[in-house]
């Protein structure tokens, strides 16, 4: 039997309209704005002066704390100006603005497709390599991998996961670098193997996507032909469901192991990453290549088959150039997502420029995501099917408009992990998500506080 | 520049609505209602249109004037507790009869509660018990009525729960059961045939509008409990296959048990609902004064639905 998680979940139809578009590099604009907030964690500082000239993969922020990371140009050029500037949803972030010229790459950057499968044995280098390249992890939560590959005194990695689920309807970008870049792939993965002490390594795949699975299998078997160091990688089927790719459902699916509440992967011995966080991590230590560019799908229903793309990007390239360049915004999308149709963020500024974490553009029309009014809960319990954490939605969301802060607590709140199953399959149109998300973070404050007191 | 819509994850939404769910539940009602239209002709015809029009228009005054609402008849609900209740009538039923149950219904049992979703108990089966108890003669006068097949008189006659409350065991040595499964004999109109249920059952389960935790827990409870009395005196106690094909058994444990609103959340919750239901209904086969107990049994567990949802909680996750 196919490998899932097992609690709740959801099936919308998962509509990888792109998935044959190979990955094209994207040409580069006139300018760019790197943005310093492009990681879980405290804001870069700039290290730049405006007028200075800079080459791609220069450092041009550094971290500002233990959870945070540094940031590079992705291009060369020079700094126009450094301040304040609308991300996609309209909240000011310091932003590097760099009009490009040429394309000059820093100096001990190794640009060459050339495949080096060597893993260095100092895993101090490594670890260096991949926190001063900027990697962050490219799944969605952009938490520094740095720091996540190296576990606090006394936890152990029994178990690396690689998540190549890409559960989320539309995207294509994960899929797109399993079938292009296999082997990089699994090197990232055997690095990261032998910084956490060599656990049993697991690439998690949806069974909708046989080609990747084909392969990664391939790149698994071209490279244990060649060195032992790759011993121990495996690849898992998994059985399509959302929310697959969710860290504490992956972990259930593949590892049968289950996160307690507010805790961290690490507690139950496991390490999860994305695919592309190893592509990354590849480049970072084998190439000493910083995290500059990423792979992002242009894509929805509403967007004829000759536009749909998966395109190499510059990271701080702005949403608008590549949506200039990909043929325009179609007649009838209504909303523009940035991640996927369940997660991702609507854009409210398509002047907004892409991050590190940045893996698509999503149009969709007005009959596709206009909320319908919301009527009367009619109790069928699909909301509570669907929870992948076990939660009971119908129940919070009463709770939450009762201002039942106590009780939300003893159901759980705070266990959300905001996937959207429960709004996405309500009958009755009820915000739940939106209702419970609020409530969440007021219940989370008050933990916090009550921690801080002892 | 366009103007953009801006609103928080999810942005897909599933297409199932209320409104497709209870049209399901109406769909998979069809083949009863064909069937019950077949055997008892013109008058099941006239109860059915009675019961939805009187039903659907009630909601709607309702809502209009007395809650001053947005109508909400279009989700299709007080259409399937219409037909639910016709289903649960006999087909002698004098029209002003169906129109007083579709008023005890909608008025008493759904909007009193707030419509939709509130209410405690099931609006059809609250209909159908308010007529029991009101016009007890006229809810058991199983006929004849001339249907559109077969003759006068072949549905007709006292209930086979109604004989072995009355005459024994010995009453209903000669039923064919081969035959009760597609034409039972004596009932109300949506107790006829077995199968015409049980087509419904599977539409859905197959369209994932219910689950089969409650009508199985009730099947099997029916089963169990009435096979150890009957193997302990085959001669005082009806057998398991007479119990779970006759009577309401089958119409409620498929239409009725299932009612979103008045059932609990959880599985584990629908299977203790279920045996609950199950066990009540045989207590009051077996040793009460009414021959038939199903719409009791599912009235009584209905008020219990907001204790079992409070203590069956589902498995959440690390914890």
């Amino acid at each position: 039997m196919k490998k899932t998680f097992s609690i709740g979940g959801v099936h919308p139809a998962d509509k990888k309209i792109s998935a044959g578009c190979s990955i094209e590099v994207l040409p580069t604009p006139q300018t760019v704005y790197i943005s310093m907030s492009q990681h879980l964690g405290a804001p870069a500082t700039p290290t730049v002066a405006v007028g200075d000239k800079v080459k791609a993969g220069q450092v041009i922020g550094e971290p500002a704390g233990f959870i945070s990371a540094y940031v590079h140009s992705s291009v060369s050029g020079t700094v126009k100006s450094i301040g304040p500037r609308p991300d996609l949803a309209g909240n000011k972030v310091t932003h590097v603005e760099i009009a490009v010229e040429g394309d000059e790459w820093a100096d001990g950057i190794d640009l060459s497709e050339t495949l080096v499968t060597e893993i260095p044995a100092d895993n101090r280098f490594i670890i260096d390599r991949i926190k001063s390249n900027g990697v962050v992890g490219l799944g969605g939560a952009t938490f520094p991998t740095h720091v996540k590959l190296t576990p606090p005194e006394g936890k152990k990695a029994e178990i690396l996961i690689l998540n190549g689920a890409e559960c989320e309807p539309y995207l294509t970008s994960d899929y797109r670098i399993m079938l292009e870049k296999p082997d990089q792939i699994v090197i990232g993965a055997a690095i990261m193997k032998q910084v956490l002490g060599g656990p049993r390594t697991v690439i998690g795949i949806e069974d909708n996507k046989p080609e990747a699975i084909e392969s990664v299998r391939a790149a698994i078997s071209r490279l244990q032909a060649k060195s032992a160091s790759y011993s121990g990688i495996e690849v898992a089927v998994l059985k399509k469901k959302y929310p697959q790719g969710g860290e504490k459902q992956l972990i259930d699916a593949v590892a049968h192991r289950q996160v307690k509440s507010m805790g961290l992967p690490i507690d139950v011995g496991a390490v999860v990453q994305n695919v592309a966080t190893s592509l990354a991590v590849y480049d970072a230590v084998m190439k000493n290549r910083p995290l500059t560019t990423n792979t992002l799908t242009v894509t929805g229903d509403c967007l004829p088959a000759d536009r749909q793309k998966n395109y190499l990007f510059r990271i701080g390239v702005p949403f608008s150039f590549i949506i200039e360049q990909s043929g325009g915004m179609p007649e009838d999308a209504v909303k523009v997502i940035s991640g996927g149709p369940m997660m991702g963020k609507a854009i409210s500024n398509l002047d907004a420029t892409t991050v590190k974490g940045s893996s698509s553009i999503l149009y969709l029309t007005a009959e596709q995501t206009v909320r319908k009014p919301e009527s009367n809960c009619i109790r069928c319990g699909k909301c509570v099917e669907a929870c992948p954490m076990g939660l009971e939605p119908y129940l919070l969301n009463k709770l939450a408009r009762n201002g039942m802060m106590d009780e939300l607590e003893q159901n759980a709140i705070q266990d959300c992990i905001e996937c959207g199953c429960c709004l996405y399959s309500c009958p009755a149109n009820i915000p739940l998500l939106d209702v419970i998300r609020v409530a969440k973070g007021d219940v989370m404050r008050a933990i916090r506080a009550r921690s801080a007191k002892k | 520049m366009n103007r953009l819509l801006v609103s928080p994850a999810p942005h897909l939404h599933t297409k199932t609505s209320t409104m497709s769910l209870m049209r399901d539940v109406v769909i998979a009602l069809l083949p009863t209602v064909i069937v019950s239209i077949l055997f008892y002709g013109w008058r099941e015809i006239m109860i059915l249109a009675v019961s939805v029009i009187s039903c659907v228009l009630l909601e709607y005054l309702i809502t209009r004037f007395l809650l001053k609402r947005p109508n909400t008849t279009g989700d299709w609900s007080a259409a399937v507790t219409g037909v639910l209740l016709a289903l649960n009538l006999p087909a002698t039923s004098p029209w002003w009869m169906v129109l007083i149950g579709a008023i005890v219904a909608i008025g008493v049992a759904k909007m009193t509660f707030g419509g939709l979703g509130q209410n405690l108990f099931n609006p059809a089966l609250v209909g159908r018990v308010f007529l029991l108890i009101s016009f007890p003669v006229a809810m058991t006068d199983w006929g004849p009525v001339q249907g559109f097949i077969g003759g006068a008189d072949a549905a007709t006659g006292a209930t086979p729960l109604g004989l072995a409350k009355e005459g024994g065991i010995e009453a209903i040595r000669n039923l064919d059961y081969l035959n009760m499964l597609y034409m039972n004999i004596g009932g109300s109109a949506g107790e006829l045939s077995a199968i015409a249920i049980i087509i419904g059952f599977i539409y859905l389960l197959a369209r994932k509008v219910i689950r089969p935790h409650i009508t199985l827990s009730i099947w099997i409870t029916v089963f169990v409990f009435s096979g150890i009395m009957w193997l302990a005196d085959p001669s005082a106690y009806t057998d398991p296959i007479f119990n779970l094909l006759t009577g309401g058994i089958l119409l409620g444990s498929v239409f009725m048990a299932t009612d979103y609103v008045t059932s609990p959340m959880s599985a584990k919750g629908g299977i203790i609902f279920g045996v609950g239901i199950g066990l009540i209904t045989m207590l009051i086969r077996y040793f009460g004064s009414y021959p038939e107990g199903v719409s009791f049994a599912i009235l009584i567990m209905n008020s219990t639905v907001p204790l079992i949802n409070k203590f069956c909680k589902s498995k959440k996750y690390g914890r």
